[in-house]
């Protein structure tokens, strides 16, 4: 056993293609542009729950890729999706985070805009007379938006596969739960880490860094064999983890989590994960369900999203319930998420500017245990799309 | 015991003719700024004394995306003892924090011997290599109790403004 020469440090590991990540995915401009063109302006994003947009006029604003959106439930109940800027010079049309309007209007010349998206007024507009530009072509752009069990997705290619293409059945995990019970978000945050938005995704699919988390290895590791654990990889880079088990009391002052507070088909120490390709998760442990979504900022920033989910109409003792279950893990507070946040940081700082030169992958369990096949699945879609081996990134 | 920060808290209440004398404004001040000064040299065992046995801490905030109240954090004295506990456990962020805190309100019920306060809080943030930023803004809400020898924190909402905590904290506000 020694420290490693310069030479050594460098040179191509002598693993198994595909077995280890070269450090320039997590900071290369190029490939940061790429991913923009070739993943995000490709895939279905989660934007919202349809609890977030209940009533009819309801909008929720976001941003996927860059770009502002705004999602609202229209006076015919249905949920679209449109580019948050004005037909006219360009300004973004809804500031809010969210409410309730039958219109919304531009502050900058008072083009206006139904839940349609199309464009109802404009001032003075006999100006344009000859120009072509007319309110009857002046709406929104619409972006192509499909629901899946309350979940709203979005896609900016209009020439995208359906959402359930795209999922593949990787929701199915849940398919005791869902389709069962209307759910409802009662916790959100957003938060800007400095790390690039896979070292943060990566959090998700690796089981093996459980031993980071002093809760995971009080509750989840010691709970089940790692023969039960089952991690399904799919063609297009998804991933689903079932068979996860958690004792929660053995972390010194939480309790159990009873059979009559967990979610229809739960139970109380099942958790279930299915971190969709490329940067979406969806995590139940119990009594609680935990959505994310990680976007990029630049190669050395991200963006995380995070909701906690309840039952709709439930009682507020089973609500306050969910709320500290769901604060016990996550949140900005919680114990297991902000050291996830953590590690993805503390990954920027070596990858960031180079010194790191590749994360290996390399542990195989047979898709149980702690085994990397779900990180494999992930960068193997990566390349895919992106036309790059994701082991040499650059040099290919 | 005195700590290695300064002595405990001292009351100025007497026992005058088997009556307490309740705490003034000044020494319910003292109570708020003491609670920040041990969350921030991570002296729990001093924070937990200064609250009463029925204690409630909450972080809460006002979602402008859901329009609705939430929850961050909620514990009962017990609960938050337990979770600072079991803060050297944990991969907490590098540095400190440090609260900055000024006392605006203080609204005293001289019959139930209590006092409602309301703070501003700046928490910032110092990484090991000394640089600060924000790392939280908000506002206590805090009912202190005025019928013992000394006053206590019956309840703490740490109210945030602020909402990105970046990768936030296991330690409380």
């Amino acid at each position: 056993m020694s420290s490693r020469s310069a030479q050594s440090w460098e040179k191509t590991p002598s693993l198994p293609d595909g077995h280890y990540v070269g450090g320039t995915v997590y900071n290369d401009q190029e490939i940061f542009t790429d991913e923009r063109k070739h993943i995000f302006d490709k895939v279905w994003h989660f934007v919202c729950h349809e609890s977030e947009v209940a009533e009819i006029f309801d909008f929720r604003t976001t941003e996927r890729a860059d770009v502002p959106l705004i999602v609202t439930r229209g006076e015919d109940g249905r949920i679209r999706t449109f580019i948050n800027v004005c037909s006219h010079r360009g300004a973004r049309v809804v500031m809010g985070s969210g409410g309730n309007a039958r219109t919304h209007t531009c502050f900058y010349h008072h083009w206006t805009y139904d839940t349609k998206g199309s464009c109802v007024s404009m001032p003075r507009p006999e100006a344009y007379a000859g120009s072509g530009v007319c309110k009857e072509n002046m709406g929104l752009r619409e972006v192509k938006t499909q629901i899946k069990w309350g979940f709203v997705f979005v896609n900016l290619d209009d020439d995208c596969p359906s959402l359930d293409d795209f999922l593949d059945g990787a929701l199915n995990i849940f398919d005791e739960v869902l389709p069962k019970v209307e759910l409802e978000v009662f916790h959100y945050h957003r938060a800007e880490i400095d790390a690039n938005w896979k070292a943060y995704q990566e959090t998700i699919v690796d089981l093996y860094h459980e031993f980071m988390h002093v809760i995971l290895r009080d509750t989840q590791m010691p709970a089940a064999s790692m023969d039960d654990r089952e991690m399904h990889t799919y063609a297009n880079g998804h991933v689903t983890i079932a068979g996860l088990k958690a004792d929660y009391d053995k972390y010194e002052g939480w309790t159990g989590r009873s059979d009559a507070s967990c979610f229809p088909g739960l139970d109380p120490d099942d958790a279930r994960f299915a971190p969709l390709f490329p940067a979406q998760t969806f995590i139940t442990r119990g009594t609680v369900m935990r959505v994310d979504t990680v976007q990029p900022i630049t190669a050395h920033k991200c963006l995380i999203e995070s909701r906690g989910l309840g039952i709709k109409g439930e009682s507020v003792d089973d609500r306050m319930m969910r709320i500290d279950h769901h604060n016990e893990y996550w949140g900005p507070f919680g114990r297991n998420v902000t050291e996830d946040a953590f590690a993805a940081e503390g990954c920027e700082v070596s990858f960031g500017k180079g010194a790191a030169l590749r994360g290996i992958i390399a542990r195989d369990e047979g898709g149980k245990g702690q085994c990397d096949s779900g990180l494999r699945g992930f960068w193997t879609e990566w390349s895919r799309r992106m036309g790059r081996p994701f082991s040499h990134p650059i040099n290919s | 015991m005195e700590s290695a920060y300064g002595p405990p808290l001292q009351s100025s209440n007497q026992q005058l003719s088997g009556s307490l004398v309740p705490a003034s404004n000044d020494e319910v001040r003292e109570l708020i700024y003491r609670s920040c000064r041990y969350l921030d040299l991570q002296d729990f065992d001093a924070y937990i004394a200064l609250c009463a046995s029925d204690f409630r801490y909450k972080i809460t905030l006002y979602s402008p995306e859901l329009r609705k109240e939430m929850i961050w954090l909620n514990h009962d004295r017990n609960g938050l003892a337990s979770l600072l506990a079991a803060v050297p456990r944990h991969l907490v962020r590098l540095g400190s924090l440090q609260r900055n805190v000024t006392a605006y309100t203080i609204e005293r019920d001289e019959t139930n011997k209590s006092a409602d306060v309301l703070s501003a809080f700046s928490v910032f943030n110092i990484d090991n290599e000394g640089r600060p930023s924000v790392f939280a803004v908000g506002h206590y809400y805090d009912t202190v109790s005025l019928s013992n020898d000394q006053p206590l924190l019956v309840s703490r909402n740490a109210r945030l403004a602020s909402r990105d905590l970046g990768i936030g904290s296991h330690i409380p506000i």
